[in-house]
């Protein structure tokens, strides 16, 4: 249906061309994926959704410069950010990509502030490393913020009777095109309801990010019967999602809000209100018709609906309201839905008041057309609580906002909380939270991939596995996290589970970097190098901001010895995300192998900072210290990565060597005997031994550990040193250069 | 020095990089050296050992010993030297006494290895080792592959594909060891 509104769209931009028509246009345009055609036609506007508009399409084009002036002049510093929360997130997201990263915490934070239930910027300040505690976020403070907005919601609506024309209209009516336009307008509401934008009045969510449609903007749903107002209940959800994700990523707006989905009891009651609506704006239109519509133009005016507007919603079936128009509702369906449903509800629980006003209405049942069914249809299913009801006496509405808004926020305030901890790397403390989630919540694919993360991030590989199993099942066509999934196999050596998981994926969804970065993993693992980095680099190439799959691509340069450009990879990873430490990791194994090792031990020391808890990045710090020779400090970070993770065997190896240089060899000989234990069939333990003992002149030891070695298959340059210093034994030691044996 | 018959062909093996028979702690090390070769004609020069095709040879065109030069950037361990070489299409163009020599560059080359293949029709394998473990690897600048004599007595050769072959990095730098078991090789890196 896009190109259905696109032309018509075009069309009303030749007959009345004006900003509002123009950012119609682009929102048309947006919704279809062509965010050139919206930049282009949206260059040098000054209507702040305008504005907003074009700042979405300059971020889509990667034209961040010019998003960042749009969103913010230079030469008035004190403009208002348009949009609201929105544009906050946006300018935030902006700032984040140029590296400026305290204005992106400003502008995250500012959204909070103004929409507390905007997830993306909590998200968003976790990853910067910069997120306040979630208590203090979604708090009391931030329910009696959104609670604030339904209420003004509410006033504006009930106090601008707004006008049949119900917000769907609006937008169309705000094109100032009275005839023909609202009719063919519709059409376009190919407009996903999702999208809905928020006028600048700014927050008003109360919808927690849900691609609901939900969306009648509030002003809109004021009839002219004070009770009605109420549709506010269902304002626009966050744009935010929607400002980026556009067109497909709509669609994953269920599978990311299905763990923050509260169930609200109170759900029913906006959705009556929907269908009530449509009647009273069909009445409306009947009774004000003039009235009407320059209110609605008026309304218009103000705040431009979205830009993505939800008036898709009512589209649905294209039919205008004004049925006047057309001669006759198109969607009779719709309206007898409509008016069973009126029939059947009781409204009277929601709204004592309601009661009064249906005889009002009962004449206008007939000619509803009033679109809202359709988009009722979705927001029934989509809706979420925040929506506050009824519309009647605003106490009602008030408590009701404050029991969904306090839900909400009960459930995000633990959501953000396990986020913003594992993003700290504080992995028990976010499994513990993630815990205390209902278990409907928990069983989600979202919140079981960020389990499996958590579990990665401590180098526990199997639970890592199994969450992340769990997750596959509970969401399979879900590609959160599938990436980090695909390295834990890689870890454990699963070839076959690998592959398996690579081929689903790549089926999924053949556009998404985690596809090929799980097939490029399947590559690495049978040690073909260049399929693997070619793998990555079309990763890359699908999202150039997607942090691993570059950091990938530099370990697989450095695999094939090209270390220029295994550093480039890594730099590039870091400048898209400075708290990646794979990336400070992988560049200090280069310098490692590289001897340089100042260098590499400044690295492996600002991984360690950003992760303090994995004993792998320990180990590797206490060998770069060994290098240096600082060697008690490089035993004590051992002594460490030893106790955090009794699994890992590195450390104690590592540890042993390091006494061999300092020519501790019982002390060396006990660690080893205690890894033997451990590690039983592994053969450089036997073949380190080995050497010792021929240090110690124990040689019928020696030998007999150097052929343990040997029995165990160590690979053939092991081999070689093996049998060369076999031959050796009764000889003493040559200097050996360090790379050989 | 002469040793008998290398092996006698193997079919050819599978294409692409893969060939069974290598191990995976080998890896090819030549994509980075200098190729040359004494003589060629031209459409059939040093470019086609290179190219992954068995279809393309190189073709010599001049006086015998024809030679192909591989020279390393910095010294490399070398274990393995693999041709690909078939009577049934070349006959008398196919090589028939190789001599392969390692040194730091032109003037100090010596012979590690020789071999006579005897109508051989695939993927000729060619060790480097010594017999004493310490000599598992020749670790040289500057390798020399050179065909004596032809079958037949043919003057000029025709070589398919060359490849050379050494170990693997310790993918853990500054070890002593790799590490041979799961356990160790779980937590041996990040990721």
């Amino acid at each position: 249906m896009y190109r259905n509104a696109i032309f018509m769209c075009e069309r009303l931009c030749a007959e009345f061309p004006s900003e509002t028509n123009l950012q119609l246009l682009a929102s048309c345009y947006l919704q279809n994926n062509q965010s050139h055609c919206a930049y282009y036609i949206l260059k040098g506007t000054h209507m702040a959704q305008c504005r907003y508009l074009f700042a979405l399409s300059c971020f889509q084009m990667d034209l961040l410069n010019e998003a960042e002036a749009a969103l913010r002049p230079p030469n008035e510093s004190s403009a208002e950010v348009p949009n609201g929360a929105a544009g906050h997130y946006l300018l935030g997201l902006i700032y984040r990509y140029t590296d400026r990263r305290q204005n992106a915490i400003h502008h995250f934070n500012q959204a909070l502030s103004m929409d507390p239930l905007l997830w993306a910027a909590y998200e968003e300040l976790c990853i910067l490393g910069a997120a306040e505690e979630a208590t203090s976020v979604f708090s009391e403070g931030a329910s009696l913020c959104i609670e604030k907005q339904y209420m003004h919601d509410e006033l504006s609506s009930k106090s601008s009777q707004a006008s049949s024309d119900d917000h769907i209209v609006v937008p169309n009516r705000s094109l100032g095109v009275e005839d023909v336009s609202p009719r063919q307008l519709k059409d376009m509401h190919g407009y996903d309801v999702r999208d809905i934008s928020r006028n600048y009045h700014g927050a008003a969510s109360n919808q927690p990010l849900n691609g609901g449609p939900a969306t009648f903007s509030f002003y809109n749903t004021p009839s002219p019967m004070a009770t009605q107002s109420q549709l506010s209940g269902v304002a626009p959800p966050p744009i935010c999602r929607n400002a980026q994700l556009n067109g497909p990523n709509l669609r994953a707006f269920g599978a990311d809000s299905s763990p923050r989905s509260v169930v609200n009891s109170a759900v029913p009651g906006p959705r009556r209100k929907f269908v009530d609506e449509g009647k009273l704006r069909k009445v409306s239109e009947r009774l004000f018709s003039d009235s009407r519509q320059r209110r609605s133009m008026r309304l218009g005016g103000e705040s431009l609906v979205n830009t993505n507007s939800s008036a898709s919603v009512a589209s649905g079936n294209g039919t205008n309201h004004s049925s006047k128009y057309l001669g006759g509702p198109k969607s009779s369906s719709v309206v007898s839905r409509s008016v069973t449903i009126r029939k059947g509800q009781s409204w009277a629980s929601e709204n004592s008041d309601e009661g009064a006003h249906y005889d009002i209405y009962d004449d206008s049942r007939l000619d509803i057309t009033t679109s809202s069914s359709s988009p009722r249809g979705d927001a029934r299913s989509l809706e979420q609580e925040g929506a506050a009801r009824p519309s009647g006496p605003v106490v009602v509405s008030g408590s009701r906002v404050a029991a969904g808004a306090s839900e909400i926020l009960g459930l995000l305030m633990i959501l953000g909380e396990g986020y913003r901890l594992s993003c700290l790397y504080r992995c028990q403390d976010a499994l513990d939270t993630y815990i205390k989630l209902p278990k409907k919540h928990y069983n989600t694919g979202w919140v079981l991939s960020q389990v499996g993360k958590a579990y990665f991030e401590m180098v526990d590989y199997m639970e890592a596995d199994s969450a992340f199993s769990l997750a596959r099942l509970a969401s399979p066509y879900s590609l959160e996290g599938m990436d980090i999934h695909s390295t834990v196999l890689y870890h454990l050596k699963e070839d076959m589970k690998l592959s398996y998981l690579a081929q689903e994926l790549i089926s999924t969804d053949r556009l998404a970097p985690q596809s090929w970065c799980a097939m490029g993993n399947c590559y690495s693992l049978q040690k073909d190098h260049e399929t693997a980095l070619k793998n990555f680099q079309r990763a890359v190439q699908l999202n150039s901001r997607f942090a691993y799959a570059h950091t990938l691509c530099g370990h697989e340069y450095v695999a094939l010895e090209d270390f220029e450009n295994g550093i480039k990879s890594y730099r590039s990873a870091l400048q898209i995300d400075s708290r990646h430490y794979n990336a400070w990791h992988g560049l200090g194994m280069v310098y490692l192998r590289q001897e340089k090792f100042e260098f590499s031990e400044h690295h492996f020391r600002l991984a360690f900072q950003i992760n303090p808890r994995s004993s792998v990045i320990m180990s590797y710090l206490g060998t770069a210290l060994h290098t240096l020779k600082k060697n008690k400090e490089a035993l004590e970070m051992m002594e460490r990565a030893i106790l955090a993770d009794k699994k890992n065997p590195l450390p104690l190896y590592q540890k042993a060597n390091i006494l061999v240089s300092v020519e501790n060899f019982e002390g060396a000989l006990a660690v080893l005997e205690e890894l033997k234990e451990f590690a039983p069939r592994e053969s450089s333990i036997y073949a380190l031994m080995g050497r010792i003992y021929k240090r110690c002149n124990m040689y019928d030891k020696a030998m007999l550990h150097f052929g343990l070695a040997l029995d165990l298959k160590p690979s053939a340059t092991d081999v070689a040193v093996i049998k060369a210093a076999i031959e050796k034994l009764h000889v003493p030691d040559e200097l050996e250069d360090e790379d050989a044996l | 020095m002469a040793e008998s018959s290398e092996g006698e062909e193997e079919g050819k093996l599978t294409g692409g990089n893969q060939h069974l028979v290598v191990d995976d702690d080998l890896r090819e090390m030549a994509k980075k050296a200098a190729w040359s070769v004494s003589s060629c004609k031209p459409g059939n020069g040093v470019l086609s050992l290179r190219d992954d095709n068995l279809d393309t040879y190189w073709q010599s065109d001049g006086a015998q010993p024809h030679v192909v030069n591989i020279q390393f950037q910095k010294k490399v361990k070398l274990q393995l030297v693999v041709l690909y070489v078939d009577f049934k299409l070349d006959e008398s163009y196919t090589p028939s006494k190789i001599s392969i020599r390692a040194g730091d560059g032109f003037h100090n080359l010596k012979e590690i290895k020789a071999v006579e293949l005897v109508k051989p029709t695939g993927w000729v394998y060619i060790s480097l080792s010594g017999s004493d473990p310490r000599e598992t690897f020749v670790n040289t600048f500057m390798l020399q592959i050179a065909v004596l004599s032809n079958h037949l007595n043919g003057r000029d050769t025709h070589v398919r594909q060359v490849k050379v072959y050494g170990p693997r990095l310790n993918p853990m730098p500054r070890q002593p060891f790799q590490f041979t078991s799961t356990e160790f090789i779980t937590y041996s890196t990040v990721r």
